[in-house]
């Protein structure tokens, strides 16, 4: 492949390494440029895109959070101590 | 042998975060839910001994974790004068213990449970758990918590392109496990 055609043209793996970059907004904007083209062509990796970006907007309507941390280790500590409180007292 | 046994070390790392966004969505409030959560693994801890190893861990907590969302509504709307709380021992020899402690951990789904299944949240955090869990850990990182590919990368000691490897691993799991369980 010569110099050029390198730049504009990627494979699928390449192809779908800056998809979830830009499910991400960190695609630069030749990634997306290169995405664009590749996907003009590619049928697998126009499914799998918009499979990508499916996913993302249902992550998006789930609005889920995760726990806190420091929480997390709080109520590990309570468990702990009191299981163990539970077991001798068996 | 009992199909299911409790491990209470691992309560935390295993289903706070689906314990959390299943309270969350019906009590509305962070500092609410964290209470409810904290409740119901203490109680859950004191009941372990009624866990008879019929339903899985998460479906029992699940259980005890409801008796306390209708508890706490309960108890607001008794202190606008609308209902009373009233706590009902089971029998003389239970006295003291209260209800949820008493919870027996159901096999069968009821039509409830069902719904709760098309909760997108909960979902997505089912298929999530059955991934790889360290694909599964890193993706909540990056998706859920939004952080930064640098902060993430210096988390787990790997670097950006480990980390888009294994977020297109966990997305097309993720995406393949969601379509046969909710599209």
């Amino acid at each position: 492949m010569s110099k050029n055609r390198k730049l504009f043209f990627i494979d699928c793996s390449e192809a779908a390494e800056c998809c979830d970059k830009s499910q991400y907004d960190e695609a630069n904007f030749l990634e997306k440029a290169k995405l664009m083209l590749h996907l003009a062509f590619c049928k697998t990796c126009k499914k799998f895109s918009d499979r990508n970006s499916r996913l993302t907007h249902l992550m998006k309507e789930a609005r889920l959070e995760t726990c806190p941390e420091e929480k997390k280790k709080q109520w590990r500590e309570e468990i702990k101590k009191e299981y163990a409180e539970e077991r001798t007292s068996r | 042998m009992p199909a299911n046994t409790l491990d209470p070390n691992k309560w935390v790392d295993k289903y706070s975060d689906y314990l959390f966004n299943y309270t969350i969505v019906r009590v509305n409030n962070r500092e609410i839910a964290n209470d409810l959560i904290s409740e119901t693994f203490l109680a859950a801890l004191k009941s372990a001994k009624n866990f008879k190893g019929e339903a899985s861990e998460r479906t029992w907590l699940i259980s005890i974790l409801k008796r306390k969302i209708i508890d706490y509504y309960r108890k607001i709307n008794s202190r606008k004068g609308q209902a009373e709380v009233k706590i009902n021992y089971s029998d003389d020899y239970n006295e003291g213990e209260w209800l949820e402690e008493q919870v027996a951990d159901q096999f069968d789904r009821t039509a409830e449970d069902e719904m709760e299944n098309n909760e997108l949240g909960l979902a997505i955090l089912d298929c999530l758990d059955s991934i790889n869990e360290k694909h599964a850990e890193i993706f909540k990182r990056k998706t859920i918590d939004g952080a930064d590919t640098e902060a993430i990368c210096n988390e787990f000691n790997i670097t950006p392109s480990n980390l888009w490897v294994i977020i297109h691993r966990a997305r097309t799991a993720l995406a393949a496990c969601l379509e046969k369980n909710w599209f």
